[in-house]
């Protein structure tokens, strides 16, 4: 087995007094239960055990305020509070870590590094919401995440962190490892459950929602890996700490995936409410752009959310901050453009990935992203037509806000920010056949 | 389409109601219900693809677009419910403009050849487009395009059923077909494949769509996109009209409508004509296209009468002159009581009561039944079999049920539609379900219990379920005292040894039994069909005392045939309730004094040489009677017998007289669902040919013996709502009932039980003749469970040699995955089958050997 080469910060995390969620991935036997357990693992999860009940559980990680790492950034605690406590119907828990948004590969890290992290934060969910099963929903192509989860699920279950009567604690939680098919759409919450049921992952009308009618129609939960991992810390720390860390409505820490035109990309550990451009630009993280080229424009939360402009990058990398200049924080993928990039040409990258992995249940998404992609290859091959612009921000129109589940909407905010921004150069793309930047390239 | 109605709906209670403002006006509904039905009250209309009143909203197609204050995005109203204070506007410029661009998503790809689509005239999308959508494409590119493997056009056609046909580029994904097959029908043979724009419905793979209810999928798909061979290229929808029926192959009422052509006089397709009550809009196949045998052909055009032992065609003057003289000689030399007659129970009121009156008035005999494919049938209307179908029954009511229990029903392939209704309440009630069956049904996958007792062993699983409540205190211990004295059984592990069926299940029947507030418990054909059916009928009757059942339970014995319930109340058995007696004494004058016989007591007077003289009115007894020598031998030694059917069969074949009957689509006429709801089917074309309805016929025949029989279409119709209006319940007797467990003794080497039922796709002795339904089932066939076809080495489509005491047929094999049990099942409707002549009308379970045909 071997690491995924992801540069993280795990160096400044280990001497920080506050970070905690890198604290040890660069250890290469942290996923094993001895290294795990001797760096204080599973404490959490005792401690809740013996003397913690699930509202007081509940009740912490509400205080806490920890939002959720999926996208959404919806309060973990609160979304717990959901589960309808006289329902007789059992519940389930599902660790969402079907990770497929483009630039984002943080879970991937938190999964191979550091899986009892995983386990851990997911027991301590499952105890608060009273789930005996727990499912963690593993992206189909993580084959290496996959036998690590694996691994250290069974040597939860070994040493009793796992299994019936855990710890002489009377409670039974049993875990199973469920991985995907290969659907970008499998990540959205219903359409994870439809999947783990057998049925075809395409997402389902809200409401109901899944902690009132999930999993084969029980209550169920579904979170993020990163949502999940920072629970025991939460738990051996105590809500206070983590709610003095990150902003007023942004607490505790988050990981942000690095990529693009700069010199150091990678995973990296902060604060909520972290400088973007310090983050691009300090040499601990990502070091600058790339030769130096100038900076054309920032994706800063995973592909489906708003372009930031230059001007726009001296901001905080929160829910609020990134919500006033019109973008969204998302699941932390930072994505840097240099000047090099035709913007047509990453819309056109965008839009079939979108495309693709539409699930085509409802019309807008299914026929519209279709439309979309053949209007902007036209352009972007040089057969654009006066009036496609308009006809694409209309299109993107008819589809934001109009579809069952949000990739309809993740499909067409960066074309509708890349249009506002760069209009000219669309335009250009139409009247000259080419593009208005030099060069041309391809993702690595 | 169907309409949601109050039913589906929540219940209405004060604290349960919520008002809202739609378009402008204030109304008030109940809680859970959606922003699209709450407008449909008020009469607003707004357009949709994907809903469908029967099947869970998936807000699939955003057709249905509302806009709600203080709600920023534009809202589905087919999957939104109404809150409180709600104001909803469903025509703002918002939302024509959403509509709007819906359509023009949804023609990006669509190939707009409405000049060849079936669906042209009725296509929600060409209705919807033009109301709604805009004249100009902004589309510039080319359409994407499904091509079927082997096709070099454009054009998909994809045959992806017997009867189906898909073309995948009409679609637009409302998945309508898809989920109608898995939610309301449990069938998975149909899905979805691929992802987004190129997302298709498809069989899946290596599968037909060939399941009973298939024919719904076409009629629900709101484009042309699954068609069927029945309707398809053939005509026009707006050059049909149409015309309201009732179903003829089942007995549930399932109400239809006929799309005929009056030009040519015939009948194009059947569709839904949805009522909740009854049908909630789905037709099995056999309904849908069992019409097909009204243009069928072979239908008989003509009397055919013998001369020189041949059928020769004739007049009406001629037969009726004949039928006269011959039916007047008897009369004349033996008396009336001579002469007997079989109805069959799928024709409507006016004829029964016209063919009863003709024998009752015109022969002075009691020799009538309308039961011409059952053995020994109970002698008297009091038995307690008959009690049991007497009782009431609202097919309704199993909606809203805890606990329903089926028993001796292959639930599918003889009650279609209220397989349907469980398979509802099993999908979104809470019921406790079981079947109780001598074979594992397809009704399995909407039980939570399924029982597989041992063939005729019913009355043991009825006494064992009675003695484990007994044992368990589940019932009153003075009433279970009384129960024992009247059962030899001694205890429920007696029964559960008798039976086969394990104590514990029969216990947790007992317990639903005892718990239940509202209960539905019904028998089936395997019940009905069994020389036993009084004593396991008196084991129920016992049950229900035990179990205090009254006022918390609906407990029938389900009638099988469109009119069963019909012929039962207006007293077409030999010894009908006193009641009706006394009224048809009181309409008539008189009443026969004279003994009264039932099919098999009429067949035996046949044999004997006592019966000369017969009268067979849409039955084929010599096909469907089980024991076909009994039968074939006495119905040769008539010495005049006059055969009515729509087409020449077996026992037309024996005839001296045939006339051609007309077919239920051919006049009006009246029949009695299940449930004693009298319906109507109004008259959709001219009869074919000289065909002539039964009431006609009796009343001719009447007359042809005694011009003073003649009865006009008024008076029958009166006398017959007369009957109609007589209660029909007749009430269990007051005391525990005498069930000594019986058995059928060995058969030696004939071992193996025999059921016979109707195929999937076919009912009765008619439906062969309809090309679609032939399409799915057209050669007779032996099911064969796969555990017992390995172990004889029998594989699928084998020839197979069935062999009883009395006969011996050859058949294919068909391995069945839905049986799973020491049993063998042969379809009864086709006729080549010859099936009957392995059946004995002394046995209670029929058993054969099999073997596989050497080559
Ligand atoms: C198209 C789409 C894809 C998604 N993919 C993921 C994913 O890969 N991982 C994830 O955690 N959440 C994903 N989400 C968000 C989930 O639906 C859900 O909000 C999240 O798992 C909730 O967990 P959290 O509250 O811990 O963030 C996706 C959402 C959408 C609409
Ligand atoms: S928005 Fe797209 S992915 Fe989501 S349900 Fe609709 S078609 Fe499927
Ligand atoms: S085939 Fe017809 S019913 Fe099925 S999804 Fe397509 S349009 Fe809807
Ligand atoms: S009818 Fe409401 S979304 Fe299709």
């Amino acid at each position: 087995m071997f690491y995924s080469p992801v540069i993280t910060n795990a160096a400044e995390v280990a001497s920080h007094k506050d970070l905690h969620l890198f604290k040890y991935v660069e250890d290469p036997k942290q996923h094993e239960i001895g290294t795990y357990q001797a760096h204080g693992g599973y404490k959490a999860w005792k401690k809740v055990l013996n003397g913690m009940t699930a509202d007081q559980v509940t009740e912490e990680v509400k205080k806490s305020g920890l939002r959720g790492r999926g996208g959404a950034g919806f309060p973990t605690g609160m979304k717990w509070g959901f589960v309808p406590k006289a329902s007789p119907k059992p519940r389930y828990l599902c660790c969402n870590a079907d990770e497929s948004e483009p630039g984002t590969c943080k879970d991937r890290v938190l999964m191979e590094r550091d899986p009892h992290g995983v386990i851990e934060g997911m027991a301590i969910a499952a105890y608060a919401i009273g789930c005996h099963l727990m499912f963690i929903y593993i992206r189909g192509e993580f084959n290496h995440c996959r036998e690590r989860m694996e691994q250290a699920m069974n040597e939860a279950y070994q040493h009793g962190h796992l299994g019936k009567n855990i710890h002489g604690s009377g409670y039974d939680l049993e875990m199973i490892v469920h991985t995907g098919g290969g659907a970008y759409i499998c990540g959205e919450e219903t359409a994870l459950l439809n999947s783990v049921e057998g049925e075809r992952g395409m997402s389902r009308m809200r409401p109901p929602f899944p902690a009132i009618e999930g999993l084969y129609a029980c209550p169920t939960i579904v979170n993020n890996v990163e949502s999940l991992a920072s629970v025991p810390h939460i738990i051996n720390r105590g809500a206070d700490w983590y709610g003095s860390l990150g902003t007023e409505k942004s607490k505790g820490t988050k990981i942000f995936s690095l990529s693009g035109h700069v010199k150091r990309p990678g995973n990296y550990e902060v604060e909520m409410g972290f400088n973007l451009k310090k983050l691009i630009y300090d040499p601990a993280y990502g070091n600058g752009m790339l030769e130096d080229k100038k900076l054309k424009g920032v994706i800063p939360g995973g592909a489906s959310t708003p372009f930031l402009t230059p001007d726009m990058i001296d901001v905080g990398l929160d829910y609020e901050s990134l919500q006033t200049v019109g973008s969204m924080l998302g699941s932390g993928a930072v994505i840097v453009f240099n000047e090099d990039a035709c913007i047509v040409w990453v819309i056109k990258k965008l839009i079939h990935f979108f495309r693709h992995e539409s699930c085509g249940k409802c019309t807008p998404c299914r026929e519209g992203t279709s439309w979309l992609e053949q209007m902007i290859n036209r352009i972007e091959s040089g057969e654009g037509q006066p009036g496609d612009i308009e006809k694409i921000e209309d299109v993107c129109g008819n589809i934001l806000g109009r579809t069952i589940c949000p990739l309809g909407d993740a499909a067409v905010m960066p074309i509708q920010s890349a249009i506002k921004h760069w209009r000219d150069e669309w335009q250009y793309h139409i009247d000259q056949k080419q593009c208005m930047v030099k060069t041309n390239f391809d993702f690595k | 389409m169907a309409e949601a109605t109050k039913k589906d709906m929540p219940t209405e209670t004060a604290e349960n109601m919520v008002t809202l403002t739609i378009n402008g006006r204030e109304t008030t509904v109940p809680k859970g219900t959606t922003v699209l039905q709450a407008a449909k009250e008020l009469g607003v209309h707004i357009p949709t693809f994907c809903w469908h009143p029967k099947l869970k909203p998936v807000g699939a197609c955003r057709m249905c677009y509302v806009e709600v204050e203080k709600m920023p995005k534009l809202q589905v109203s087919c999957a939104l419910e109404v809150m409180d204070g709600m104001v909803v506007h469903t025509d703002s410029d918002t939302v024509k403009q959403g509509r709007k661009a819906i359509i023009e998503f949804i023609l990006l790809n669509h190939p707009l050849d409405c000049p060849t689509c079936d669906k042209g005239g009725e296509c929600d999308l060409q209705n919807l487009t033009f109301a709604h959508g805009v004249d100009d494409s902004r589309f510039e590119f080319q359409k994407y395009r499904f091509v079927d493997e082997g096709m070099t056009t454009t054009f998909d056609d994809r045959r992806i059923g017997p009867e189906i046909i898909l073309n995948r580029n009409r679609c637009i994904l409302c998945y309508k077909c898809v989920r109608a097959n898995k939610e309301a029908f449990g069938e998975y043979d149909l899905g979805v494949y691929e992802r987004g724009s190129i997302a298709e419905i498809n069989a899946a793979p290596g599968e037909q769509v060939d399941n009973p209810f298939s024919g719904n999928l076409v009629e629900i798909c709101p484009v042309g996109a699954l068609t069927n061979s029945d309707w398809r290229y053939k005509i026009r929808v707006w050059l049909t009209s149409t015309t309201p029926s009732i179903c003829n192959y089942t007995s549930s009422g399932i109400n239809t409508l006929f799309f005929k052509e009056n030009h040519h006089n015939k009948i194009y397709r059947v569709t839904s004509r949805p009522s909740d009550d009854i049908d909630d809009g789905w037709l099995p196949d056999v309904t849908r296209y069992g019409y097909q045998i009204v243009n069928s052909p072979d239908r008989l055009t003509t009397p055919l009468v013998k001369k020189e032992g041949k059928q020769v065609e004739a007049t009406w003057e001629e037969a009726l002159e004949i039928i006269g003289k011959r039916f007047g000689e008897i009369k004349e030399r033996l008396g009336g009581v001579c002469v007997g007659a079989l109805v069959s129970p799928g024709l409507d009121n006016a004829s029964l009561h016209a063919a009863s009156r003709l024998m009752r008035v015109g022969f002075k005999s009691n020799n009538i039944d309308f039961r011409g494919d059952y053995r020994y049938l109970p002698e008297s209307s009091e038995s307690p079999f008959m009690r049991l179908c007497s009782r009431p029954f609202k097919i309704a009511d199993i909606d809203d049920s805890d606990v329903i229990v089926t028993f001796g029903s292959d639930l599918i392939r003889e009650h279609a539609n209220e397989y349907l209704r469980i398979r509802k309440a099993f999908n979104f009630g809470n019921a406790r379900i079981f079947a109780v069956n001598p074979y594992q049904t397809k009704s399995a996958d909407v039980s939570s219990l399924e029982l597989v007792y041992l063939p005729g062993t019913e009355e043991s699983v009825v006494n064992g379920i009675c003695l484990a409540a007994i044992e368990d205190n589940l019932v009153d211990a003075k009433r279970g005292e009384k129960f024992k004295l009247k059962t030899p059984t001694k205890s429920s592990a007696e029964a559960a040894k008798v039976s086969g069926v394990d104590r514990e299940s029969l216990r947790t029947v007992a317990e639903a039994l005892a718990e239940g507030k509202k209960i539905t418990f019904f028998t089936g054909e395997i019940i009905t069909r069994s020389r036993q059916r009084d004593l396991i009928a008196s084991a129920l009757i016992n049950l229900h005392r035990l179990f205090g059942l009254k006022g918390r339970a609906q407990m029938s014995a389900l009638a099988r045939y469109a009119n069963s319930k019909g012929a039962e109340k207006l007293g077409l058995l030999p010894n009908p309730r006193t009641v009706v007696v006394d009224k048809l004494r009181g309409l008539w004058g008189e009443y026969p004094e004279s003994p009264a016989r039932n099919t098999d007591a009429m067949m035996a007077l046949i044999k004997k040489e006592e019966i000369k003289g017969f009268l067979i009115l849409g039955s084929n007894p010599v096909m469907l009677y089980p024991d076909r020598e009994f039968v074939k031998e006495g119905i040769e030694k008539l010495d005049f017998l006059v055969v009515a059917d729509l087409f020449e069969t077996e026992t037309t074949e024996l005839a001296d007289v045939v006339l051609p009957l007309a077919s239920w689509a051919e006049y009006e006429g009246y029949y009695v669902n299940l449930e004693g709801r009298t319906q109507k089917a109004a008259r959709a074309v001219k009869p074919i040919g000289q065909a002539k309805p039964g009431y006609e016929i009796a009343s001719l025949i009447g007359e042809a013996l005694d011009p003073e029989m003649f009865q006009n279409e008024q008076q029958i119709h009166s006398e017959v709502r007369q009957l109609l209006e007589l209660d029909s319940v007749i009430a269990y007797p007051d005391d525990f009932l005498e069930v000594k467990a019986d058995t059928d003794g060995s058969q030696g080497d004939y071992n193996l039980p025999l059921y016979i039922i109707d195929d999937w796709h076919h009912s009765g002795h008619l439906t062969e003749k309809a090309p679609s339904l032939a399409n799915f089932a057209s050669e007779p066939y032996i099911e064969i469970p796969p555990q017992l076809a390995s172990e004889l080495k029998i594989a699928h489509g084998d020839s197979v040699r069935v062999e009883s005491e009395v006969g011996k047929v050859i058949l294919p094999a068909r391995i069945s995955e839905h049986t799973q049990n020491n049993v063998v099942l042969v379809p009864r409707n086709f006729s080549s089958s010859n099936v009957t002549s392995l059946l004995m009308r002394k046995k209670r379970v029929d058993r054969v050997k099999i073997s596989k045909v050497d080559e």
